[in-house]
């Protein structure tokens, strides 16, 4: 990872940049919020906002369990987050309700277990507030392999699956008709997401990361004219919120995840009044 | 039948437990136009679903027409599509997902994009192209559905319900586009429906299923009084006054194109 960071360096000679917890801050963001981004364009058409949420939530219950448990909390958290999201899937699949309706059951007993656990055990709550914020500043290199694998995955599912999931979007036995798995691409869909929000709640925080996954893509839906273009505006609105945002919070002090956010939804509010001036 | 190109055996659907198809038997003629024809409820949209091979059943559908008795290239054409009005994604967008999985942010190559066009411009939707999906009208969009069950050269047409979301003269205007596809094409076309004056006027055979099979045969044979009153009520006396099936409109062609 070293190299890399040596490079970031070497190609942005800037002061805020010198100090190596700045590079690896600027590494991770780069990597997570075009990968979010890109996976938001499905969030966006399968309105899975509310999945996104669920999946964040269940981070203080994963790492409750973990430390409860005597496990490596970030484990726990991805862990527990993969099997919620699981858990909706399959419950939506199988049970005669709305998806919304399953997820507000998990979310809710997610929320609540994270509770019951954190206010019977005190002391644990100290483990929170990087949860709830994120901590992109403190990151370290083998957080940062993750986050370049967790990336390679879903530049890999969008390499296989974008149209895939553009079909199945609009109609699963139309996409079936084309040789589209529903049920599988759905699953291999939601533990993707469910890995990346776990992944993103060190960047940006439980909070916000759903806003990571939805704000750029909802930018793209302003700016693009065709499925290609909202593709790559979401990158690009990602990665540039996140490169303004970084640098935006070493100038005012401020949480870094949040002024990330608060960038993307200032690109937004933009694209919004070029699609009216268009129009 | 002479050349059926799916045979149904003893097929039971069952959805929740309890069954909304049971033991329905029956054959489609290959390379003509069969309707399945039923009350709303009826199971016809899951029978459809269980061809397609996307709902598990008991019993046995085959596919013995065709080479090895392998599953045709099915193109099909839904009720309807959920559609992001907002969306960016063009009719050529839509159209080329469902022919290469060729990621479309990396581009679209140009053969597919012709031939993506060339389907577009047969059933009349060439001038949409480029326009965003979520803005064409209804009819145009049935048309662009109906241009991507034709990509790909299926061998078998399944349509559920197609005009179902247009008004009488775009439904009107969109049978006669299947009706000329299917002519030209030859293709094995099974046409859900609950709209009998479609029924008489373009298909060639007819399976009446409500829950189970009703009644099956050429439509002159099935679209009597006592069999549409079998399926769908009394009140179908109405109807057969002002379409008696003696006047059954014959424009259609019995058979594909040589």
């Amino acid at each position: 990872m070293d190299p890399l960071l040596d490079l970031i360096g070497r190609l942005l000679p800037f002061d805020w940049l010198d100090p190596a917890f700045m590079r690896r801050a600027l590494l991770g963001l780069i990597l997570i919020a075009p990968a979010c981004s890109a996976m938001g364009v499905q969030v966006v058409s399968f309105r899975m906002a509310f999945f996104s949420d669920a999946i964040s939530h269940s981070a203080f219950t994963g790492v409750a369990l973990g430390l409860i448990l005597g496990i490596e909390p970030r484990l726990t958290m991805i862990l527990f987050g993969v099997a919620i999201g699981c858990g909706v899937l399959i419950l939506a699949r199988k049970a005669e309700l709305s998806t919304d309706t399953v997820i507000g059951v998990f979310f809710a007993a997610v929320v609540a277990l994270g509770i019951v656990i954190v206010s019977a055990r005190r002391g644990l709550t100290r483990y929170f507030e990087g949860i709830l914020f994120g901590d992109i500043l403190a990151i370290n290199n083998g957080e940062l392999w993750i986050i370049l694998c967790i990336s390679a995955l879903v530049v890999a599912f969008q390499w296989v699956g974008y149209n895939r999931m553009l079909l199945l979007a609009m109609n699963q036995p139309l996409a079936h008709s084309r040789g589209v798995r529903p049920a599988l691409w759905e699953m291999a869909y939601g533990v993707l997401l469910a890995l990346l929000v776990t992944i993103s709640l060190r960047a940006v925080g439980l909070l916000l990361v759903t806003a990571l996954l939805v704000v750029p893509a909802a930018t793209a839906r302003n700016l693009a004219r065709s499925a290609s273009g909202l593709f790559w505006w979401s990158s690009v609105v990602a990665g540039v919120s996140a490169f303004l945002g970084l640098y935006l919070s070493y100038v005012w002090g401020s949480a870094t995840g949040a002024t990330v956010i608060l960038v993307a939804v200032g690109l937004f509010m933009v694209s919004f009044g070029v699609r009216m001036a268009v129009k | 039948m002479k050349d059926p190109a799916i045979t149904l055996e003893n097929v039971t659907i069952e959805l929740g437990g309890k069954p909304v198809i049971e033991n329905v038997s029956a054959q489609i003629e290959k390379g003509m136009l069969t309707a399945i024809m039923g009350p709303n409820g009826a199971g016809k949209t899951t029978l459809l679903h269980a061809i397609l091979g996307l709902r598990p059943y008991r019993g046995k559908i085959s596919f013995g027409s065709f080479a090895g008795a392998r599953r045709p290239r099915i193109g099909y054409v839904p009720q309807k599509v959920d559609l992001d009005r907002g969306s960016p994604i063009t009719v050529c967008d839509f159209l080329i997902s469902g022919l290469t999985t060729r990621p479309l942010w990396l581009g679209s190559r140009k053969p597919n994009k012709q031939e993506c066009l060339q389907a577009a411009e047969r059933v009349g939707v060439g001038s949409s192209f480029h326009t965003p999906i979520g803005k064409v009208s209804g009819g145009e969009l049935q048309r662009v559905l109906l241009a991507q069950a034709l990509l790909g050269n299926p061998e078998v047409l399944l349509l559920d319900e197609p005009a179902a979301a247009v008004d009488i003269s775009g439904e009107a205007m969109f049978c006669e586009l299947l009706q000329e596809v299917h002519n030209d094409l030859g293709l094995t076309t099974l046409l859900v429906t609950h709209d009998l004056s479609v029924v008489t006027t373009h298909a060639h055979y007819v399976l009446c299923v409500n829950r189970t099979l009703i009644c099956a045969g050429t439509t002159e044979e099935v679209m009597t009084t006592e069999n549409l009153n079998r399926v769908f009520s009394p009140h179908m006396n109405l109807f057969m006054k002002t379409h008696d099936h003696q006047s059954i409109n014959h424009t259609k062609d019995h058979g594909p194109a040589a």
